[in-house]
């Protein structure tokens, strides 16, 4: 199957092989959570909400008592993608990717300033079309901006892959089950560090680092979007506040 | 109120996602349909199941328990399960199929080989009180985006094989949601009732009914929740009061889907 255009050079959805899906990002759409944030990329549509710092629910899971506790849940609603899924919850790849986000999140989060407290971050697919663990990520972090939790800096994500000799970046899911390889990075945006780096199927190592330097731009340009939705997040604030 | 919906599918799956926001309650409804096999007591009916989520994103007490700990996530599989059952009630009529919501018999393909399967699959993402109310009204409004694809039917099989089927991608049939009841729930407090409780006024409820009403007034359904008695000449008041606010919330039901049927033709 042609998912590059050899004479236009256009992908099946008719985006140029560096260009990301459209990006909408709405903050504070449940009321009763903390903080809560919708991302969109494309067709992917992610709820995440967060609740805490709050009161630590079960002495058990607790390691540390001079660090926060992050928590989070990974679910897709059955009807996200084309087949309805009859188990949205607890089968494996919710629970990896619910540890993925868990981790590249706590990177981030200044768990030192909230001991014995817990911090619980959930996501919900809304509407699956490539990309969900990138989504998630983007639609944490703004979910936690909401929420007041202090943290060291926007983390984003973004996938990219290599199909016919190309680097394409964000990949939609009819990319993303051609079987080639799909790179999924999450960045500190302004520190320019990895948070995490997963990779499937093979790539030659120079192409890598190509495939894996569009990824890094597209988590910069994610997060260009987030700085601008927090800060007309802010003024809105700020005038209903008078 | 916001009203917006889409539709799509390439396979024998019939997503159409519809979202609806009320102004509290959050829940985002899908309707999928497959072809299957109509059951042996009804061979001139299609199925329709109703099934709900709660998303922890409502509530932090609904996400699933870890193995080794004992968490209350099972507050998610009893309301969602009181959710999916109430309006299963409300919406498809008793055991023999009679005076349900929905018109099954438009959802057969061939008597007693092939009809359409519905899924009808709730999701709450965000709970402030009267889940059920905004839980029907989205299906209402999801059901009038519904498009039931057109199945080109072989003539030429056997009696006693599967006759082979032609899912058209471009022609729809629009489902018929006149039928199709609202339900509103009066909530008691203290010594009055109350029509759309938040979550606050439910937390000091002392019993709760829900009435299903249609566009004609008639009843679809009654549920009466919580542990207090309630005298029955009260029960028919709240009766007389939910016929009275279903009307007009079905009249502003109705101009919202208008008018996001318009938006979308544009």
């Amino acid at each position: 199957m042609e998912y590059v255009n050899p004479l236009t050079g256009f992908r099946v959805d008719g985006r140029r092989p560096n260009e990301m899906r459209q990006l909408k990002a709405e903050v504070g759409v449940v009321a009763r959570a903390d903080g809560s944030a919708l991302f969109e990329m494309g067709n992917t549509r992610v709820i995440a909400a967060v609740y805490g710092p709050r009161e630590i629910q079960n002495k058990g899971q607790q390691v540390n008592n001079k660090e926060a506790l992050v928590r989070c849940e990974y679910r897709m609603a059955e009807f996200s993608t084309g087949d309805r899924r009859r188990k949205p919850k607890g089968d494996r790849r919710s629970t990896e990717i619910s540890l993925v986000i868990r981790q590249t999140m706590e990177a981030s989060i200044l768990k030192d300033l909230m001991p014995c407290s817990q911090i619980d971050i959930f996501v919900q697919v809304l509407q699956a079309d490539g990309g969900t663990r990138s989504a998630c990520i983007n639609a944490a972090t703004l979910a936690l901006a909401d929420a007041g939790i202090p943290m060291r800096d926007i983390v984003t994500s973004c996938s990219a892959g290599y199909l016919c000799s190309t680097p394409l970046l964000d990949l939609n899911y009819v990319e993303d089950s051609a079987g080639g390889p799909d790179v999924t990075v999450g960045i500190l945006a302004k520190m320019d560090k990895v948070t995490l780096l997963q990779m499937d199927a093979k790539l030659p190592m120079d192409t890598f680092e190509s495939v894996m330097g569009l990824a890094i731009e597209g988590c910069k340009a994610i997060a260009t979007y987030i700085r601008e939705v927090l800060l007309e997040n802010t003024k809105r604030l700020e005038c209903q506040r008078g | 109120m916001v009203v917006s919906g889409c539709s799509s599918g390439p396979s024998l799956w019939r997503p159409v996602a519809l979202t609806l926001c009320c102004s509290k309650s959050l829940d985002r409804f899908l309707r999928m349909a497959e072809l299957g096999k109509p059951s042996i007591l009804h061979p001139d009916k299609g199925k329709v199941s109703i099934f709900v989520d709660c998303s922890p994103t409502a509530e932090p007490t609904f996400e699933v328990p870890f193995q080794d700990v004992l968490i209350p996530g099972r507050g998610s599989e009893e309301l969602s399960t009181e959710l999916a059952v109430a309006l299963q009630r409300c919406l498809l009529g008793g055991k023999s199929g009679a005076g349900a919501a929905i018109d099954l018999s438009s959802l057969i393909v061939v008597d007693g080989k092939v009809c359409w399967d519905l899924y009808i699959d709730g999701l709450v993402v965000s709970s402030d009180g009267n889940l059920l109310d905004a839980l029907a009204a989205a299906i209402k409004v999801a059901l009038s985006d519904t498009g039931i694809p057109k199945v080109n039917v072989s003539l030429s099989a056997a009696n006693d094989e599967e006759p082979e089927v032609d899912v058209s991608d471009e022609e729809f049939l629009q489902f018929d949601t006149s039928g199709v009841p609202v339900i509103i729930t009066l909530t008691k407090v203290g010594r009055h009732y109350i029509v759309d409780a938040t979550s606050e006024e439910e937390s000091q409820m002392s019993s709760a009914v829900s009435v299903s009403v249609n566009r004609h007034g008639q009843i679809c359904g009654l549920t009466k929740r919580g542990g207090a008695g309630l005298d029955p000449s009260v029960i028919f008041d709240m009766i007389s009061v939910a016929k009275h606010v279903s009307q007009q919330f079905i009249g502003v039901l109705d101009s919202e889907i208008a008018a996001a049927e318009a938006e979308a033709d544009e």
